[in-house]
């Protein structure tokens, strides 16, 4: 009897955590441009966006058009995945339903996508930055507008006033003031900018990560920057993630990088790499959920994760997929 | 038997013959012969097996195939199976319709990133959105409906044929990629029903063709070229373009698939079996203009670079191309730099021959993932592992196709000078020059590599000294030298007698390179006695008159003209002339 109840009481939280972290549990999703065995035109294995919940670990599901090179996503917070955008040189692919119907919002007047920003207030605003510049829409891109010309990396939408937007592109780091309409370059010096992030709780401080002149910083929105140096040996960063719940503990990426952690906020860094097939990173993620848990998406050995804050990696999927974006979302 | 199926090819041909042409007709005949006795899946095989009658069933199971890999798509697909299916459906079973048209919705047809790419995915999206009007979003495999797909093909077609004929293709004059622009244009004009995209296309046709007649030697594509596979560039009879000119210009003689030497790299590449099925008619006068050779002219043609997206300041710089055509060879040129990324061929000399390897020519090996950064848009530090992984030989120092930013030319008449400036520290830091070993005669003499294949002869003239390197087909001179200059005179028997004669002649020229250490620079005067000054930096002077590459006209020579921007192409021979007027879609005559 007494057995009996144990079992029963046993299944019972065995059920119920199941259940708990079922509801708790993210989703991650990535964007995969390419992989190893790419030719174009040919029968390709699989790119676009796949996605996965963290317990599957290296399952990973395919959503949406198939061989389409994607280079960025987007998943609109909220809203169970239900609104997400996949940026490819196809055009911008949206799905409106969670995946089960996809459009490519974009005409031929658009291609080469490789960065989409959503206004997080405004499900109806949409950033996309290409080869040839930055568009905006306002109706979640039926239709466009070009706001900047240029070879854009990364467009963001500041996080608390959702009229700011920064864009890393290849003549330098931009703002805009009036949600896209027009852009000013910021402080920084350096032309070929990649990648540009801001902290989660402060929204003047920003990281931007270069094309072979390393990461600097920002603690006035962009008005001037500092090289951080400390600790860094390699000089081609294209991702830097805060960590969502402790800001002082910021990850960054780029060519041959493996992993660098800061626990200072940006200031100093330490390489991590082991684990690694391939040490070239282009997109990080931080769990929101589970802090220690840490996504790294490789140029060519497809996804890795770290339990323990970076410390460690291992791969988790997709072989040989170059990771364009993660974007994990509740 | 094989008189019978040939009869009966040439009466379903028949019936849907725009005009006389007993040429094409017979060689679309035997062209249809041979392919649908092929087995493999491909689009232009179950066109032809259907078309001919030789095989329904057979071609019906390819066709099933076809659409059942649902791994397969892009714009490769997308155009040619819509044109299979539009040259073969009234003969197919309903169960082949419907799976036709579920690829449309099934598959992901990849728009891709270059000019051919982009022809191919609309032109297929074009025709499949016509032949389903109507249908909505669900049912196409982007989410679109049907009328928003043929909008948006439609558009983007028209923009494509305006900017070809006003400032040029990006992937102009390509031996390998002329089948990708043809054989999309030939379904087009087949099978849309608005006159005004028929008629455009069937223009588009007249231009490609001329473009290419202009400069057609006996089934070669002779003069520079944007884009062209290394296979292709060390043997030019056997690029897709020979295909084509077999069938239109009715050159060469012998049939391409037949003769090992020349055979193309891909034996599976029938795309004209969809020019043998349409009723496109090459115009009279643009064969003339393929095949007349009585005298030799010069044939000079304004291109542009494909979208430079960055690391540059123009979008679309103009190329300058200079082609010198007589009935015995060609040396022709682009004026040099980095025009187009992977795959230029800036200059060569190829000449009328029965045997393969028939080109001479030098270059840089150049390869940096800045260059191709220019043109791409992923990651600059992986682009040039990228490209190699699809074009194998990118960065590879003996490859044979290569745009250099070290690399300038200047070409009057049968003259060439091409000059070399190689930056420390590049990762390939020579000159290759590629000579086949089947020539007739190679010698060195006075400085001078002369060489002759048949009635024609061929010198070259290194500023500096390289080395010979036996390859299979042929020699490689490779000289490491990083300032160098290559001074090169072409003649035949026709123009200079004998090859004695023609040696003796290169005495009478005089090279000046006492500049050339200091500026780059040098002056010659060459066998006809004019004085040729060139220099690095640009400055191209005959007889102390510069020459300004800007005054090119889009097409300037006996045969064609046209001024840049107009829209209008005109064609000439024997005092005839037909004008392409892209403005108002109309031709003149």
């Amino acid at each position: 009897m007494v057995i009996r109840s144990v079992i029963i009481a046993g299944l019972l939280t065995c059920l119920m955590v199941s259940l708990y972290g079922q509801t708790d549990e993210p989703t991650v999703y990535v964007s995969v441009f390419s992989t190893k065995l790419f030719v174009v035109g040919a029968a390709n294995p699989q790119t676009g966006m796949f996605f996965q919940k963290p317990s599957e670990d290296t399952v990973w599901h395919h959503t949406g058009a198939k061989n389409i090179r994607a280079n960025a996503l987007a998943v609109f917070p909220g809203v169970n995945g239900r609104i997400r955008y996949t940026a490819s040189g196809n055009g911008l692919h949206r799905t409106r339903d969670g995946g089960r119907s996809w459009k490519i919002t974009t005409g031929w007047r658009i291609t080469e996508i490789w960065a989409v920003a959503l206004d997080r207030t405004d499900s109806m605003n949409v950033f996309i930055g290409t080869a040839y510049g930055i568009y905006k829409s306002t109706d979640m891109g039926d239709t466009w507008k070009q706001v900047f010309t240029g070879f854009v990396s990364c467009v963001i939408v500041d996080r608390f006033d959702p009229s700011i937007l920064y864009a890393a592109t290849e003549i330098g780091l931009y703002k805009s003031t009036d949600r896209g309409e027009t852009w000013k370059r910021t402080g920084l010096s350096i032309d070929r900018t990649r990648t540009v992030t801001q902290h989660p709780k402060d929204p003047l401080t920003l990281l931007a990560g270069t094309e072979n002149h390393g990461i600097y910083a920002s603690s006035n929105g962009g008005k001037t920057w500092e090289k951080r140096e400390a600790g860094i040996d390699h000089a081609t960063f294209y991702t830097i993630a805060y960590d969502p719940r402790d800001p002082s503990i910021v990850y960054a990426g780029g060519y041959a990088t493996g992993v660098y952690r800061s626990t200072d906020g940006g200031t100093s860094w330490k390489r991590t790499c082991q684990g690694f097939e391939i040490e070239h990173i282009h997109s990080i993620a931080v769990d929101p959920v589970h802090p220690n848990r840490v996504y790294a998406g490789t140029m060519g050995a497809g996804v890795y994760r770290s339990d323990d804050k970076g410390e460690t990696w291992r791969a988790v999927g997709l072989p040989g997929a170059q990771v364009g974006r993660i974007v994990i979302e509740r | 038997m094989k008189l019978l199926l040939l009869a009966a090819v040439c009466f379903v041909l028949g019936s849907c013959t725009a005009q006389d042409d007993p040429v094409f007709d017979v060689r679309s005949s035997r062209l249809l012969e041979v392919v649908s006795a092929e087995n493999e899946v491909s689009p232009y095989v179950i066109a032809a097996k259907v078309r001919t009658g030789r095989d329904l069933a057979g071609a019906c199971l390819l066709l099933d195939s076809l659409t059942r890999d649902r791994a397969m798509g892009g714009m490769f697909y997308a155009y040619s199976l819509i044109g299979a299916y539009l040259f073969t459906r009234d003969a197919l079973p309903d169960s082949l319709h419907a799976k036709v048209r579920l690829a449309f919705r099934d598959r992901t047809m990849y728009r891709g990133d270059t000019e051919n790419h982009w022809v191919m995915y609309y032109t297929g999206l074009y025709l499949a959105a016509q032949t389903w009007p109507g249908e909505g979003r669900d049912t196409w495999f982007n989410g679109k409906s049907s009328e928003e797909n043929f909008q948006e093909a439609a558009e983007w077609l028209g923009h494509w044929m305006t900017t070809s004929a006003t400032i040029g293709q990006g992937e102009f004059d390509s031996p390998t990629y002329i089948t990708t622009f043809l054989t999309p244009m030939i379904v087009l004009h087949e099978f849309a029903e608005d006159p005004v995209m028929k008629k455009r296309a069937g223009m588009m046709l007249d231009l490609l063709f001329a473009d290419f007649a202009a400069e057609h030697l006996e089934g070669n594509y002779g003069g520079g070229h944007s884009r062209d596979y290394p296979e292709d560039i060390i043997n030019p009879l056997g690029a897709p373009s020979t295909m084509w000119a077999w069938l239109y210009f009715g050159k060469p003689e012998f049939e391409q698939w037949e003769e090992a030497r020349f055979r193309p790299r891909n034996r599976g590449g029938w795309e004209t079996a969809f020019g043998a099925l349409g009723s496109y008619r090459l115009p009279p006068m643009i064969r003339s203009i393929a095949t007349d050779r009585s005298e030799p002219y010069v044939h000079t043609e304004t291109k542009r670079v494909r979208n430079v997206i960055r690391l540059g300041t123009e979008k679309n710089p103009p190329v300058y191309k200079y082609t010198y055509v007589t009935s015995d060879y060609i040396l022709g040129s682009l004026h040099g730099g980095i025009l187009q990324p992977i795959q230029q061929h800036t200059w060569d000399v190829t000449f009328a021959s029965g045997r393969p390897n028939n080109t001479i020519f030098t270059l840089h090996p150049y390869a940096s993932g800045k260059e191709l950064a220019m043109f791409f848009p992923e990651e600059i530090k992986f682009l040039a592992d990228e490209v190699d992984r699809y074009h194998l030989v990118y960065t590879s120092p003996d490859k044979w196709n290569s745009s250099s930013p070290y690399e300038r030319t200047f070409q009057h008449r049968n003259t060439l000078i091409v000059l070399y400036n190689i930056k420390e520290g590049e990762m390939h830091p020579h000159i290759d020059g590629f000579f086949p070993k089947n020539l007739d005669e190679r010698m060195e003499s006075a400085g001078w590599i002369l060489c002759r294949a048949g009635k024609v002869y061929v010198a070259l003239h290194p500023v500096r000294r390289g080395q010979w390197i036996e390859e299979t087909v042929n020699w490689r001179w490779r000289s490491h030298q990083l300032k160098n200059g290559v001074i090169v005179e072409v003649g035949s028997e026709r123009e200079d007698g004998s090859w004695e004669a023609f040696r003796t002649s290169l005495a009478t020229t005089r090279l000046d390179t006492s500049a050339f250490n200091t500026t780059l620079s040098l002056s010659y005067r060459n066998r006809q006695g004019v004085d040729l000054r060139f220099s690095f930096d640009g400055t191209r002077m005959v007889n102390g008159k510069e020459i300004h590459l800007t005054d090119y006209g889009f097409f300037e020579g006996p045969f064609l003209q046209s001024e840049r921007g107009s829209g209008r192409i005109t064609m000439r021979y024997k005092g005839r002339s037909r004008t392409l007027d892209f403005n108002t879609t109309e031709i003149m005559e």
